[in-house]
């Protein structure tokens, strides 16, 4: 006899639809698994007979043979348990068949036959629904982040029997689950790094906050001790809250890499990996289905600490995901496209001692500098927006008052976002640093001093047209902040004062 | 011009004059080697070929005898572009004429160019190759106001003050002078190579050793040698207080040239040097018309243009230049009692644009002028 079960399986970022069709037929008795399975979906037989034992149902002492449809997808994982456990059970006449067609069976079954939540509830969540099936029967632990989802039918069940349960024509358990829009876990969360804490450095964190304000990709230049880290840090204080399209988007990615489970994700991604970080590290593909910190930074900051420590064609692999916002992988036998739109912070020495420009202190060669200089220009100054200088004399007294607290920045980031993506949203951007030529001549306007100002700048050699649009970009971040709809000299002025130039050092010689 | 010369057409040195560089440049080694005492390097550039072989070649004296009877010009590595000039020539600059300057030039630029760029008034700008920003800064914007008043601007090629002085002459498109330490083909590293190619555009590189050689500390000595006798005036713009450093300072005063310097702080260690020049009597340069007077005379083509900038500022400008040339130097210190920060940023951005800042390291601005009113 032959029964047929949905569920989903997860490769990459991406799921692919399982059918799992079952054949019990008299024969020597066993248990066969076929259609690419990995290890883990292998053992699945062991753990599927000793739940059906433990449920109370009988394992057919007879053939069976479960294939997982389509039989070229990898599939990989502990989430097929349940399906394979139910199909095997309609198949042999323990249960009725008809309602697997409409519902998607995704756990992890234990021996005791009770199922475990698995990683990836959301993306399942979603091609659910757009495989047009009804309802998806999960653990209680996870489906708070299905229910995000409109438009489906989410049952929890406790066990292999609630399942059958529900097979049947019955309903799930009733069981505690966390509330899922994570204000609850926003409330419990200790208070992090605040703007507050910081002394000094106002320069900076006026530039970080127009940084925050556009998603500007950014580069604090500083010696040892002036706080790159400590600033870099509370970066993620200042950033708005997801949207709830960005977070549904963060939570699929997170929740399939089972950093973030439960719930919808309350504040951006901040990653920021060691710099001995191999480029597949950072970008995905080191294994079939590996997703890289630039993804997991996806509408969020990717922040590199010691820029110039960084393998060079680590730093040439961001150069894709910094232009498009996303990732193509292509390997041997599988290729993917993942997002990964993200603001850049990065930090680092200003020479290889880290002296340069602070009298005397610094000893490197002219050789010194160049190398150190040429790690990092090219491909990644090509694509940062602002540079920020921290000296080592602004430190201030301790006792001095902050500038400003993370709470009043986060508001006025928070007015600026909501501008810009007024403007912006009807393109498909929302913030400043993503628009491209024409959104510049279209909504950057310039006053007339502002006008000159850009063209003497032009005229000068002190901007390519590629360092033009950055300014561009800026300054209308900048305005946005000050909540001008024109950009005038200042929001200019504050731009050209914090470009990138082509080298970090200001215009030495040659 | 002597009887040898001009014994194989296209080339303007005689043979004696390539046996003499031939020489030197298989002497490298020893020169090297006696390179660390400055004077006795002058003496023995001074003396003859066949006293010059008894005093250095040692073991292998008899074997350099020999070749150095049969030389021929072919034994010489010839590099295209390049061309030789002798004392016996008559575009040989006559500045290096006397019995210490070198006997003859490997040229890149074309001969008759390095005649019209000696011909007119030079000033070799020297200093420290681990300048700061601020000697680059001066070195650039004095080498930019000489070159534009039609001085020839001369240096090395090495890093620190010698990029600067070329790169700022070559922003108002005038030729400049490099003296190379070694071959011409060799002594220039991989990364000046944009920096010479657009140097020998438009002015003229020259080297004593013949093409090919390599060398180390001899060839920057011999190089500051040529240097200040070529130079009217030698800037010293920065300087460590070594010896080493204030080497071409010393060497262009003992041969009666007039040395100048520019002052730094005195608390930086980058320009010790300079003040010490400065102590011992060196003329004080602040910027491009200083070097003019000494140059000139106080009634020469003066370049006052940079000030004429200055005094059209606008008040809040002018304040805001003058505070950045007191110390007040980045936008941190510039906000720290209270002031509007967007308005500075504006204003630090507009000096920038007006040509009167550049930033500097560390996110530092500098005045490209000297205050002088």
């Amino acid at each position: 006899m032959l029964a047929r079960a949905h569920t989903f399986t997860i490769e990459g970022l991406q799921t692919r639809h399982v059918t799992v069709e079952v054949d019990v037929r008299p024969g020597l008795p066993g248990f066969a698994i076929v259609g690419l399975a990995d290890p883990a979906v292998r053992e699945a037989r062991e753990r599927v007979q000793a739940a059906i034992h433990n449920s109370g149902y009988a394992f057919p002492a007879r053939r069976i043979t479960a294939n997982l449809a389509p039989g070229d997808v990898p599939k990989a994982g502990p989430s097929l348990d349940l399906a394979i456990a139910c199909a095997v059970l309609a198949a042999s006449g323990q249960l009725p068949g008809e309602r697997l067609e409409t519902h998607v069976l995704f756990g992890e079954l234990a021996l005791d036959g009770e199922v475990r939540a698995c990683q990836g509830t959301l993306a399942v969540a979603q091609a659910t629904r757009e495989a047009g099936l009804g309802s998806l029967v999960l653990a209680a632990a996870h489906a708070s982040e299905a229910r995000l989802i409109d438009g489906i039918d989410v049952i929890t069940v406790a066990g292999l029997r609630s399942a059958t349960r529900v097979l049947e024509g019955g309903s799930g358990d009733a069981l505690p689950e966390h509330p899922a829009d994570g204000a609850h876990a926003l409330a419990m969360r200790p208070p992090g790094p605040d703007l507050s804490e910081v002394r000094g450095q106002h320069h900076a964190i006026r530039a970080l906050v127009v940084g925050a304000a556009g998603a500007h990709n950014s580069l604090l230049s500083g010696p040892p001790g002036t706080g790159k880290t400590m600033l870099a840090q509370r970066m993620a204080s200042i950033l708005p809250s997801l949207s709830r399209r960005e977070a549904i988007e963060v939570t699929r990615i997170h929740s399939i890499t089972g950093e973030l489970v439960g719930r919808l994700a309350s504040d951006r991604p901040f990653r920021a990996p060691h710099h001995s970080i191999t480029a597949a590290g950072l970008i995905g593909g080191a294994r079939r289905g590996w997703v890289g910190e630039v993804v997991l930074a996806h509408n969020g900051v990717l922040f590199l600490d010691e820029l110039s420590e960084f393998a060079r064609p680590t730093l040439e692999a961001l150069r894709q995901p910094l232009e498009d916002g996303r990732v193509a992988i292509v390997r041997a036998r599988h290729s993917a496209i993942y997002p990964a739109r993200f603001m850049l912070l990065a930090a680092t020495n200003p020479c290889p001692c880290g002296y340069a420009g602070d009298g005397d202190r610094c000893g490197c060669s002219e050789t010194e500098m160049t190398r150190h200089r040429r790690r990092l220009s090219g491909p990644l100054l090509d694509r940062i927006d602002l540079l920020v200088h921290l000296g080592r004399d602004c430190l201030h007294d301790l006792n001095a008052t902050p500038l400003t607290s993370s709470a009043k920045a986060r508001e006025r980031v928070a007015m600026a976002r909501e501008r810009q993506a007024a403007r912006l949203s009807k393109h498909g951007v929302m913030v400043n640093a993503q628009m491209d030529v024409g959104m510049l001549q279209r909504y950057v306007r310039l006053d007339s001093r502002s006008e000159a100002m850009v063209r003497s700048a032009r005229e000068s050699g002190l901007l390519s047209a590629r360092g033009e649009h950055r300014v561009l970009r800026v300054a209308r971040t900048i305005a946005d902040l000050n909540g001008s709809e024109r950009v005038r000299a200042r929001d200019i002025g504050g731009a050209l004062a914090l470009r990138a130039e082509a080298s970090l050092a200001g215009n030495r010689a040659a | 011009m002597s009887a040898a010369g001009q014994d194989q057409e296209g080339s303007s040195a005689c043979s004696s004059c390539l046996r003499r560089s031939w020489l030197l440049a298989e002497l490298n080694a020893a020169l090297e080697y006696l390179c660390r005492d400055r004077g006795r390097l002058g003496e023995l550039l001074g003396l003859g070929d066949e006293e010059l072989l008894r005093a250095l070649a040692g073991r292998r004296r008899a074997e350099l005898e020999s070749s150095y009877a049969r030389f021929e010009r072919a034994d010489l590595h010839q590099m295209p572009g390049a061309q030789e000039v002798c004392r016996h020539h008559r575009s040989y600059p006559s500045a290096l004429r006397d019995p210490g300057g070198p006997r003859m030039l490997n040229v890149a630029g074309g001969v008759e160019r390095l005649r019209g760029l000696a011909a007119a008034p030079t000033v070799a700008i020297i200093g420290s190759a681990r300048a700061t920003d601020y000697g680059v800064e001066m070195a650039r914007s004095i080498a930019r106001g000489l070159a534009a008043s039609g001085v020839t601007v001369a240096s090395g090629l090495s890093d620190g003050i010698a990029v600067a002085a070329h790169a700022g002459a070559l922003e108002v498109g005038a030729g400049s002078l490099a003296v190379m330490p070694g071959g011409l083909d060799v002594a220039c590293p991989a990364r000046r190579r944009s920096l010479y190619r657009r140097v020998t555009r438009a002015g003229s590189a020259v080297a004593e050793l013949p093409c090919g050689a390599r060398t180390r500390r001899f060839g920057e000595v011999a190089g500051e040698r040529t240097l200040a006798r070529l130079a009217g005036l030698t800037v010293v713009v920065e300087a460590h207080d070594s010896p080493g450093e204030l080497a071409g300072a010393r060497l262009a005063d003992a041969l009666g040239r007039t040395v100048a310097a520019v002052p730094g702080r005195v608390t930086s260690r980058a320009s010790s040097g300079t003040h010490v020049l400065l102590m011992e009597g060196a003329h004080l340069v602040r910027g491009p018309e200083d070097a003019l007077e000494l140059l000139c005379g106080p009634n020469g083509p003066g370049a006052h243009a940079s000030n004429a900038a200055r005094a059209e500022l606008e008040p809040r400008l002018r304040t805001m230049l003058e505070k950045v040339g007191a110390g007040s130097d980045t936008p941190e210190k510039l906000t720290a009692d209270g002031e509007d920060a967007g308005a500075v940023l504006l204003m630090l951005s507009e000096l920038e644009l007006m040509g009167l800042l550049a930033r500097g390291d560390g996110g530092r601005y500098l005045p490209r002028y000297a205050l002088i009113e």
